[in-house]
């Protein structure tokens, strides 16, 4: 499932070059490199786990689950940080100003922590798209706004999975796909109008 | 070069002046522009005819994606 959110964040983030190129405009640049991280860490999430499943659990590789664990979070963590800094500088009000948590030592695995303040900054950036589609009405606006709250239903459902809940962790898994899958379905609507 | 399109791709710089809002200094300096980089067109024997070129739909197509992309997401371009 990781794979195929993958494959969309880098499609979003091509998206987003393309129109950067063209215009210049830097909002574009931090979607871009916002998607491109997402989608960096997704990938080395999703290989580090592939690789444990092959080799059946085997202790010696582990570590490797924790590692791609870290690698994502960080790489969201950046990742919506830069978007919500480029809502911050469109909208250049103090009131958006957001404080950024101090990272915790450990985040090497799932933890409260790591997923309250990427849930933090994704309530952030989904009110700001829920704000968007109220104001347009659009069916693409519409989209990524349920992609955004479709992605913070699925770090509410990771923070459940780490009180030791393992349902939560293939719903979370679900949730973040369709995030993704409604992504893909505004790219394709952006590109089939033109 | 919306304005331009509005007008059925051909407009006169009149036109363009009110459609754009901007000053005639700045609309000859703009028109000027837009000719170096091939995205508009001359045309017109005694009257200034200004149209799109090819170069210009496909710039202002891609423009219109780019901005529907942004939208999307909250963002103005």
């Amino acid at each position: 499932m990781e794979f195929i959110a993958f494959i969309i964040a880098i499609a979003v983030s091509y998206q987003a070059l393309k129109g950067y190129r063209l215009t210049n405009e830097r909002t574009l640049l931090y979607l871009h490199l916002s998607f491109l991280l997402l989608g960096a860490g997704l990938a080395i999430d999703g290989l580090a786990n592939l690789i444990v499943l092959l080799v059946r659990f085997h202790r010696a590789f582990l570590f490797l689950s924790s590692l791609g664990y870290s690698i994502n979070f960080v790489a969201q963590l950046v990742a919506y940080g830069l978007l919500v800094f480029a809502y911050i500088q469109q909208t250049r009000t103090s009131v958006s100003q957001v404080a950024m948590a101090a990272m915790p030592a450990l985040l090497f695995e799932h933890n409260p922590v790591t997923e309250l303040i990427l849930l933090f900054l994704l309530v952030y950036i989904a009110t700001q798209t829920g704000i968007n589609y109220s104001v347009n009405k659009s069916a693409i606006s519409l989209f990524v706004f349920g992609a955004f709250v479709s992605l913070v239903i699925a770090h509410l459902f990771f923070l459940f999975f780490t009180f030791s809940a393992p349902v939560f962790f293939a719903l979370a898994q679900i949730a973040q796909l369709f995030g993704f899958l409604l992504l893909l379905a505004m790219l394709l609507r952006v590109n089939h109008r033109l | 070069m919306r304005v331009i399109q509005r007008e059925s791709n051909e407009a006169k710089p009149t036109r363009i002046l009110y459609g754009a809002n901007l000053s005639h200094d700045r609309l000859v300096k703009y028109l000027e522009e837009l000719k170096n980089l091939g995205v508009i067109q001359e045309t017109g024997s005694d009257d200034k005819i200004y149209s799109l070129t090819q170069k210009g739909i496909e710039f202002l197509n891609n423009f219109r994606r780019v901005e529907t992309f942004a939208s999307a997401f909250g963002f103005k371009i």
